[in-house]
């Protein structure tokens, strides 16, 4: 009975998961009852084996099969039916020691690992998560751990110490992530579902490299696909295969926090009306956008109020989790400078310099940036384009856009009627915020760092711009590539989440790159992605890039590259030329971006050494999220939800 | 005398015990329950059960609140309540409680209204009994004490 853990209770889950978030290296295993007052205990384990992966054993009077079968799917290490039996609690370390063990295999395989400092000597800290109501049976575990804690110099078998035979566990980190999202972006993530998709953009929206390409998907993004493309040494299948298995749990969950988020269906769809033809494309365009597509309108409207920091009355939008947003705003910051300089290839656009200074704003204020289109304000993030029309550069690219942006409305409004929106149910709201999603929040320091210096050239390079890699998904009723676009900074490279570029000049090959093709099986969820991530990015140059450069086969793409430095999809990074990605010369294959994107003239320059505080700082100053959860966040926890 | 007294007392208290034991109405994760109390935490099972019938009671009154309410269609509610004492009442040691709630929650699955109004009854009974005798124990053990 001489356990010697040491044991935090919690009557709240969401204390519990607080506390586990601030402590994240404190705790060895998780018990948690299922039936919570505050959140559903498949909810918790979902959430803490994703961002803290720990073992995580469910216990409830609840002995029945689909309820057991349910923990099981939740990813449940165990599930103790009560009562609970002194023996059973005796046998909680192996979940930790298996799970050490099998960190050690896989990081005896793995390169690049964080030597994970877990070691805890002699004391396993189990967390205990119990609802308020079953005071008896948490007491119990209490009193239980606290006497045997009393023991330990009885050094018993439970006492077994893991971390003796302790050895650096994978660690997913930034790098290791951003590879392994590109690598599946190229698959292409199977068993893609509506709410899978929603959950995609939602993803990209808060991660700008997650680039998503479900149109490019010519294979299935198995483990073993993924380890080849990931080309990690020491990585191993089974590295791969867990943490593609809470990769999709993750995105549920974002799926499921963005049904969650209420809905105005109805006031997006009717700002589409009142927007037949793109004047200013601002928010409401995005709105239409987003609305006639499949993501949830609410959801999307969410995001794109968020990062707009509201700025309009007109945007009814739901409360979304304001870290998510504001992470996705993140994003948009990011995305905006990049755009100022890329998208619209034309000379000396008017960056807004103030971007970084009014966070919410940002993705607002680029109006001034269209003077070439006119009518288009450029909002960050990517731009979304059923771009049919390859010649959209320049000036006329604003009318084009407009029309094809309509195109792109029409379908995507057919489409989303045809297929009501998927996203599950979640009946319990979610008051955990995935406040360990990756966020760039660096990006937005990064942006004011080299905001005004390298946004726009005036001859249209960009010199320090951010990189943005545009993939063109196809919708179905044209062959237009789809452009999503990623930005990423230079500075991002700092906070590890988004740094894709680990060299100057290299260029993460995938994910945008080999999204670009014209590959139609993907069109339904083209257009997902397409309206998602017109939510609040619009790039109107960019869409038509897009669809030049997609073809490669055209001769268009020398405008392209001509014209914008990022205009294309590829990776700017900051201080990096136009990537040549959407070089004309390439010849005509899938790879062909990738290809564009090494171009020697990439220089992805790191400018985020000096900011990795800083970024994150001023997101918070500018952030100006209310909700308390922000205080949350750390760059830490902004790297990545699956790295440790 | 004191010890004799405090031996019989004991002995009073394990007799009724070891009753509860022999009508099923309590089990051996009472015992459990028992190791668990030791010098560092000498009244842990009279803390433990005490809360127990504290959170119970709240229980039952809500389950008869809902029952007894004429327009009652909230089974859902009804299970959650009753998961709850299920919980509690086999980690108690609760034998014969725990498993009139099982039989409850089965009454209540099948939303049968005259079936759970049986199955209160019966567990109302079946509570009722069990802390009258733990209530004897204690008063016995604290008498011994």
């Amino acid at each position: 009975m001489n356990c010697s853990w040491r044991v935090t209770t919690c009557s709240q889950a969401t204390v519990a998961l607080n506390l586990l978030r601030e402590r994240k290296g404190c705790f060895d295993v998780v018990l948690s009852d299922v039936h919570m007052p505050d959140m559903d205990g498949f909810k918790l384990l979902e959430l803490v084996g994703l961002e803290m992966d720990l073992p995580v054993i469910m216990m409830s009077a609840d002995g029945r099969t689909s309820v057991v079968m349910m923990g099981i799917r939740h990813g449940a290490c165990d599930y103790l039916i009560k009562p609970i039996r002194e023996e059973e609690l005796k046998n909680i370390w192996q979940h930790v020691v298996r799970k050490r063990w099998h960190e050690n295999k896989e990081h005896e395989h793995s390169g690049s690992l964080d030597d994970n400092d877990r070691n805890k000597r002699g004391n396993d800290d189990a967390e205990y998560a119990s609802s308020a109501n079953e005071g008896t049976e948490g007491i119990l575990r209490t009193q239980k751990k606290k006497r045997d804690m009393k023991e330990e110099e009885d050094g018993e078998l439970e006492n077994d110490d893991p971390s003796a035979s302790k050895k650096p566990r994978v660690v997913w980190s930034v790098e290791l992530h951003q590879q392994f999202v590109s690598a599946v972006n190229q698959l292409g993530i199977d068993s893609m579902n509506f709410s899978l998709n929603v959950a995609w953009l939602l993803s990209w929206l808060l991660d700008p490299f997650l680039t998503l390409s479900f149109w490019s998907s010519s294979s299935e993004a198995v483990p073993k696909r993924i380890l080849e493309l990931m080309n990690v040494p020491g990585l191993t299948r089974e590295n791969v295969a867990s943490h593609l298995q809470k990769f999709r749990l993750y995105l549920k969950r974002l799926s499921g926090v963005a049904q969650q988020q209420g809905g105005i269906p109805t006031s997006f769809c009717g700002s589409v009306e009142q927007n037949p033809k793109l004047g200013p494309l601002g928010i409401f365009d995005i709105q239409a956008l987003a609305a006639s597509g499949q993501i949830p309108p609410q959801t999307l409207a969410a995001l794109h109020a968020e990062l707009l920091g509201r700025p309009t009355g007109n945007l009814v939008l739901p409360a979304m989790d304001q870290p998510a947003l504001l992470q996705a705003s993140l994003q948009g910051s990011k995305c905006i400078s990049v755009d100022h300089g890329v998208a619209y290839g034309q000379p000396p656009m008017k960056c807004s310099t103030n971007i970084p200074k009014q966070f919410p704003h940002q993705i607002l204020s680029t109006e001034d940036v269209h003077s070439g289109f006119g009518s288009w304000t450029s909002h960050s993030l990517c731009t979304l384009g059923a771009g049919n029309n390859p010649s959209m550069l320049g000036a006329q690219n604003g009318n084009m856009l407009v029309g094809m942006l309509q195109n792109q409305q029409r379908q995507q409004q057919q489409q989303h009627q045809q297929k009501p929106s998927m996203l599950t149910e979640h009946s319990h709201s979610i008051n955990v915020q995935p406040s360990c999603l990756v966020v760039p929040s660096q990006s937005s320091a990064s942006f004011q760092a080299g905001n005004s210096p390298g946004l726009v050239n005036p001859n249209g390079n960009f010199s320090r711009s951010s990189v943005i890699d545009y993939s063109i998904p196809v919708p179905q009723s044209n062959n237009s590539s789809f452009v999503v676009g990623q930005l990423s900074n230079g500075d991002l490279k700092t906070t590890g989440v988004l740094n894709r570029y680990s060299g100057p000049n290299s260029i993460s090959p995938s994910v945008s790159s080999s999204s670009v093709n014209a590959d139609n099986n993907a069109g339904q969820k083209a257009h997902n992605l397409t309206t998602a991530f017109t939510a609040g990015i619009q790039l109107p140059g960019l869409v038509p890039n897009a669809t030049e450069y997609q073809g490669s086969s055209n001769g268009k793409s020398t405008q392209v590259l001509d014209q914008g430095p990022l205009r294309n999809l590829g990776f700017v990074g900051k201080g990096t030329s136009i990537p040549s990605r959407f070089a004309v010369d390439e010849p005509d294959e899938p790879e062909s971006p990738i290809r564009n994107l090494n171009h020697p003239k990439f220089c992805v320059e790191n400018c985020g050494k000096n900011v990795k505080e800083e970024p994150h700082l001023d997101y918070i100053e500018n952030a100006r999220v209310g909700t308390p959860i922000l205080q949350h966040f750390s760059p830490n926890d902004l790297m990545s939800v699956f790295s440790e | 005398m004191l010890g004799l007294g405090e031996d019989r007392l004991r002995a009073d208290m394990n007799r009724l015990l070891t009753l509860l034991f022999h009508q099923g109405v309590l089990d051996e994760q009472f015992l459990q329950l028992q190791q668990l109390q030791d010098e560092t935490s000498p009244n842990f099972i009279f803390e433990v059960v005490n809360i127990y019938f504290n959170e119970s009671e709240k229980l039952l009154r809500n389950l008869r609140d809902l029952l007894l309410d004429r327009e009652f269609s909230d089974y859902q509610r009804m299970g959650v309540h009753l998961n709850q004492l299920i919980g509690s009442s086999s980690s108690i040691g609760a034998k014969r409680v725990s498993n009139v709630c099982v039989a409850f929650r089965a009454a209540s699955e099948q939303n049968s209204r005259p079936g759970c109004l049986r199955a209160l009854e019966v567990l109302e009974h079946e509570y009722c009994y069990l802390k009258n005798r733990l209530d004897e124990v204690f008063h016995v053990s604290k008498s011994s004490n």
